[in-house]
């Protein structure tokens, strides 16, 4: 019995460990565990051992089931781990499932970007209707009334509403700056805003010029504000734009709404101001209008210029998307061509 | 506008030194835009004077010839065709490496040692066509060879310096000049260059004393201004014995180099004046002037003859220049052709007067005609010019004319220009620079650019120079400005935005706003579009949108373009027309914008101004496959009901309401006539989401897809305060999901199914949720029936359920949807 014993042992080990699939295991455990296993065969003949011998050789027995059982157990874990394993020529180059594939409008994602920036300076976003009338456009900006851009030859006036004058004479915006008076007018100083939005000119478009383009207007109004805390907001938002210090000048300029104006020109990044041809060979592009509210300007928002000041920027959001990822077509902005709009995720 | 360097050198001494990049960026940061410097150097680079020794027949040809010719140290052989070629004429010659334009025509071409009929040729003897000198130079062919032998040059010299024309030219942006008019000359220029640098500005000197003429009691001419306030001044001088000869060499060329065509001495006296001061002036032929001058409004319908041939019908919102007879000129515009000088002219009246900028301007605009001129006049000149261009035009007839008579000089100035005064406080002044600058510099400063300057205490009491006075100057504002830009702006640090914190912005709206485009682009892989505000016709037209209520444009892009949206959707389909055969598998594009209507006129804040009603929308089309409507439908319907849940807003319900209009959103008239539901916040229908019906879809020339559309109206959707999810505790036990699948008849709803599973739920009901999964029709389901799959959600708060619990749980509803909406089960 002993002998037979530990030939089964020797036997189911060596049977265990050369099963090669889960399927030849349950053969062998059959073999062993089964009806008609071997062990089972065995422990069938312990009630007819002497009565002396059956009490060691019936735990002999039992032990041998439990560590043959036990084993079966361990290689069956073992060989399904094996089988679960991914094959070694599973390929790893196929794409990845794309996540959806919308996206903002690049002009959208600079107008946050800039959002994000100036919340960051404690700035209100402000918004307007796109219909305006004279008064807001060029009477409380200060331009004069012979100014050309009142003429239809550069706005979009409205049919049957052009003939007027201030509030009766309607028109899609030439700017966003006369929402500022708006703006204004509704709260109380000092003001800290920014105002994104659409405007129109009435022109021929081109690769650099489109009837419907998007500016960012920001302006500080408080008291007594130097002119010189312009250049850190104006600094601040290029950094941020291009992500790294972009040389910034700032130049005489006239615009009717303001006194001093300025231009602010960048440094082009196309040529790191050497001069090239989309610098005009000058080194430096204009990239936003800038100046201190005129006086009347202030006076049409309600404020006494005398006690208030402030700073003022217009970005040209096409303009600076245009510099941001070299595109050198603006008429690509409201082409609504995914192919065009897919590239800016 | 374009400035002659050297001809600024009449008015201030630059040194010597100057970089003429320096000076332009000097002026690009203080004064005015300079756009480019170009050295005329680089039009004349290997360009140079030669001197014929010897002309020589060419043994193969008959029109050529050899010329011997001294280019400077060395006599070299080159071969020309021209036929005015001499023994010891002074000519052009193109060097190899020079760059001509072959007989004046086409671009330039390189010039290279050649062989010419089996002839050496050392570059080219030049016609002033082929080296840009035509105007300088006219010649009757191209055949003939410019002669520069009255020209003391020296062989070898290069051209610009041989013929003295060597200059730096500054091309000047006109629209950074249009606030000042002193600036639109090389005067006003060199005043600006004197007070950058702070060297001193030469006088204008006066040829003769026209001014004693005009003391003398006997003006001569008869001046009468009948409209004042348009004409604040008006010199008329009469000169005798001149001509309409060819001017100086230095005057045609300066006019030359600065762009302007020299014609005659006559006129281009007046050119060189009006380019040398911004001063226009205007010579008359004097024979053909009746009696006096007279500027006076034009009658109503009055006929002018102009001198480009263009007949002008004209009315009292015009000011004419006049003899006794008829309207001579249109008044700081142009001449007429009856006054013109012609080539027999002797004597001039010579026109120095100040037209008032308002006036001009509405007569130039009317007619279309801007000419040098009315655009100077236009910005505002100071009367006072008068005095300056008299005296160069003194001195220059004089110079041109030896023999002229200056035999009359009137002046009638009946507006004199009052100088404004400004008070600046210098303590202001510092607080608002943000910096402080020294008095005495100030004082420097401003008197340098021609300000009167008296200090007392803080009070700086300011006023400006005539040529300043015309609206460019007029508050403290302004002289800040001249302060800071002379100092440079370049040169003031920047300071910090100082704030007091009293409150954090939250702006509700405008979160939404961009939640609504985050979720739509990021949540919902729609991409966003911008399309104009004015719409085709024939889209509008395609939808059956109502084009009455509809703003238009007075001088719309084009004529099919006049009106602008009310809806976004027809530019909306009109993108998926244009991208739909680029993304055959579907697309999703969406649109935030405003839309216009023509009603609701209110004022906003201020009572004189009433604005139409605008709002704004958010529109989107989702493009697939129509072989899929049901998936299309849910996929839209999923994001607009999701919408309110995912960027914290009033929820949305959906349903069927009554009549169109984005007011009302009942069925839209471009709709399918079954997928269409109308979107409601609480009552209000605030949008549609629908299916694009197969009509208004092929005819924009969408064939291979469907077009399920949303169009909501943003400015009724109303935004959480803050995030508003609540909390529930997920249950300690496990929960069961239980799918059931049951037939129905195609009339059975899901809302049917899931009410009839939900409805008249007990406290101790297990099934908490009943989820549609899916519908199937397929060949084992009859026609007219569908297989609807549905997700239980089962479980307890109390305890771990037991499967017998769970089924039992499952059966009261498969029971409940099989007696109240005939559900059969399936296997």
């Amino acid at each position: 019995m002993k002998e037979k014993l530990a030939e089964l042992r020797l036997d189911g080990d060596k049977r265990i460990a050369s099963a090669a699939t889960v399927a030849e295991l349950q053969t062998v455990k059959g073999a062993i565990l089964g009806k008609k296993g071997a062990i089972t065969e065995l422990l069938k003949e312990i009630p007819k051992l002497d009565i002396a011998l059956r009490p060691e050789m019936g735990s002999a027995a039992n032990e041998l089931k439990n560590h043959l059982a036990s084993l079966i157990d361990e290689r069956e874990e073992a060989l399904r781990l094996l089988t679960a394993a991914i094959p070694p020529d599973f390929d790893l180059t196929v794409p990845g499932t794309p996540p959806l594939s919308g996206a903002l409008h690049p002009i959208t994602q600079m107008r946050y970007d800039l959002d994000d920036t100036f919340r960051s300076l404690g700035f209100e976003i402000f918004q307007e209707d796109e219909i305006t009338s004279e008064l807001y456009a060029f009477d409380s900006l200060n331009f004069p009334q012979d100014h050309p851009a009142r003429e239809s030859m550069d706005t979009y006036w409205l049919d049957g509403h052009d003939t007027g004058r201030g509030g009766d004479r309607l028109c899609l915006r030439p700017h966003l700056t006369g929402a500022s008076v708006r703006y204004m007018q509704s709260h109380e100083p000092p003001f800290r805003f920014v105002y994104p939005g659409r405007v129109y000119r009435n022109e021929t478009t081109d690769a650099r010029h489109e009837r419907a383009f998007f500016q960012y207007e920001a302006l500080i109004v408080d008291r007594d504000l130097p002119f010189t805390a312009g250049k850190v907001m104006v600094k601040g938002v290029l950094d941020r734009v291009f992500g790294r210090d972009v040389p910034v000048r700032m130049r005489v300029g006239f615009f009717p709404f303001v006194e001093p104006g300025f231009e602010i020109d960048m440094s082009c990044l196309v040529c790191g101001g050497k001069g090239c041809s989309v610098c005009k060979n000058v080194g430096w592009i204009e990239i936003m209008p800038g100046g201190m509210p005129h006086p009347n300007v202030l006076r049409a928002a309600g404020l006494d210029p005398a006690e208030y000041t402030g700073f003022y920027v217009n970005i040209g959001l096409d303009r600076l998307v245009m510099m941001r990822y070299g595109v050198d077509d603006v008429r690509f902005f409201h082409s609504a061509d995914l192919r065009f709009l897919s590239q800016f995720r | 506008m374009k400035i002659s360097l050297d001809w600024l050198k009449d008015y201030i001494d630059l040194p010597e030194s100057i970089d003429i990049r320096k000076l332009a960026y000097d002026l690009t940061m203080s004064t005015v835009e300079v756009e480019g410097a170009e050295p005329t150097a680089e039009k004349f680079n290997n360009i140079v004077a030669g001197k014929i020794i010897e002309v020589l027949p060419h043994p193969n040809a008959d029109k050529l010839r050899i010329c011997r010719t001294d280019v400077g140290g060395e006599i070299k052989q080159i071969v020309c065709g021209g036929t005015n070629l001499r023994d010891g004429m002074t000519v052009a010659v193109a060097k190899p490496g020079a760059f001509v334009r072959w007989h004046g025509e086409g671009g330039l071409v390189e010039i290279k040692n050649a062989k010419l009929r089996g002839a050496e040729s050392y570059g080219m003897i030049c016609a002033s066509s082929e080296i840009g000198l035509f105007d300088l130079f006219p010649t009757e062919e191209n055949a003939v060879i410019v002669d520069l032998s009255d020209f003391d040059a020296a062989p070898g010299t290069r051209l610009d310096i041989a013929l003295g024309i060597d200059d730096v030219i500054l091309e000047i942006d006109n629209q950074s000049l249009t606030n000042r008019p002193d600036l639109w000359g090389h005067y006003g220029i060199a005043r600006e260059l004197s007070a950058l640098y702070g060297i001193p500005l030469k006088g204008i000197s006066c040829g003769l004393a026209c001014q004693e003429i005009a003391g003398s009691g006997n003006p001569g001419l008869r001046i009468a201004i009948d409209a004042p306030e348009r004409c604040a001044r008006y010199m008329g001088l009469r000169i005798e014995n001149v001509s309409a000869k060819a001017s100086s060499f230095k005057i045609q060329s300066r006019l030359w180099r600065v762009g302007q065509r020299p014609i005659n001495a006559l006129v281009d006296i007046t050119n060189y004046v009006m380019l040398a001061l911004g001063q226009p002036t205007h010579a008359f032929d004097s024979g053909n002037i009746e009696g006096g001058i007279t500027v006076r409004k034009a009658r109503d319908g009055e006929k002018l003859l102009l001198l480009n041939g263009r007949e002008l019908s004209l009315s009292p919102e015009d000011l004419v220049i006049a003899d006794d007879e008829e309207a001579v000129a249109l008044a700081g515009i142009m001449g007429g052709s009856k006054d013109s000088v012609l080539e027999g002219t002797t004597d001039v009246i010579l026109e120095i007067a100040n037209f008032s900028a308002l006036g001009t301007r509405k007569t130039a605009t009317r007619f279309e005609l801007r000419t040098e001129a009315s655009v100077r006049y236009e910005k505002g000149i100071e009367p006072q010019r008068v005095e300056l261009a008299a005296s160069l035009s003194a001195s220059l007839f004089a110079s041109e004319f030896p023999s002229m008579r200056i035999t009359a000089c009137a002046d009638n100035y009946p507006r004199p220009l009052m100088p404004p005064r400004v008070k600046m406080s210098l303590e202001w002044l510092a607080r608002r620079m943000g910096k402080k600058i020294p008095e005495a510099t100030i004082r420097a400063m401003l008197e340098r650019l021609g300000f009167t300057v008296e200090i007392d205490g803080d009070v700086v009491d300011v006023t400006p120079p005539s040529w300043r006075s015309t609206g460019d100057i007029s508050l403290p504002d302004d002289i800040m400005e001249e302060i800071a830009r002379l100092h440079g702006y370049e040169n003031f640090e920047p300071s910090p935005i100082v704030s007091s914190f009293t409150r954090t912005v939250n702006q509700r709206e405008h979160e939404l706003e961009r939640r609504l485009r985050e979720y739509l682009s990021f949540r919902c892989g729609m991409q966003e579009i911008f399309t104009y505000p004015w719409v085709k016709d024939t889209l509008i037209d395609t939808l059956s949108l109502p084009k009455d209520g509809m703003l238009r444009l007075s001088t719309p892009p084009a004529p099919e373009e006049s009106r602008i949206r009310s809806s976004l959707l027809p530019n909306i389909i009109d993108a998926v027309s244009k991208n739909v055969r680029n993304f055959a598998d579907g697309f999703a594009i969406y649109e935030l914008a405003q839309v216009f209507y023509d009603r609701g006129y209110e004022p906003r804040q201020d009572e004189r101004e009433k604005l139409p009603a605008q709002r704004r929308r958010l529109s989107g089309a989702i493009a697939g496959s129509p072989g899929d409507i049901g998936g299309l439908f849910r996929r839209a319907k999923g994001i607009v009901e999701n919408m309110p849940r995912f960027t914290h807003m009033a929820p949305f319900s959906f349903g069927h309401r009554e009549g169109e209009g984005a007011e009302r959103t009942g069925k839209p008239a471009w709709a399918d006539g079954t997928v269409w539901l109308s979107v409601m916040r609480g009552d209000e229908a605030i949008g549609c989401l629908a299916l694009l019906s197969k009509k208004p879809a092929l005819d924009c020339g969408i064939k291979q897809a469907a077009v399920m559309v949303f169009d909501l109206d943003v400015d009724a959707m109303k935004a959480f305060p803050s995030r508003t999810n609540s909390f529930a505790r997920p249950s300690e036990y496990p929960q069961a999901e239980h799918d059931i699948s049951m037939m129905f008849d195609e009339s059975v709803k899901w809302s049917d199914i899931e009410s009839a599973a939900m409805g008249k739920r007990g406290p101790d009901d297990l099934v908490r949720e009943a989820r549609f999964i899916g519908e199937y029709r397929g060949s084992q389901i009859p026609r007219g029936k569908k297989s609807v799959t549905v997700r239980l959600v089962i479980g307890s708060d109390a305890k771990t359920l037991t499967s017998e619990e769970i089924e039992k749980a499952s059966g009261t509803i498969t029971k409940r949807l099989s007696r109240q909406l005939g559900g059969e089960l399936r296997a």
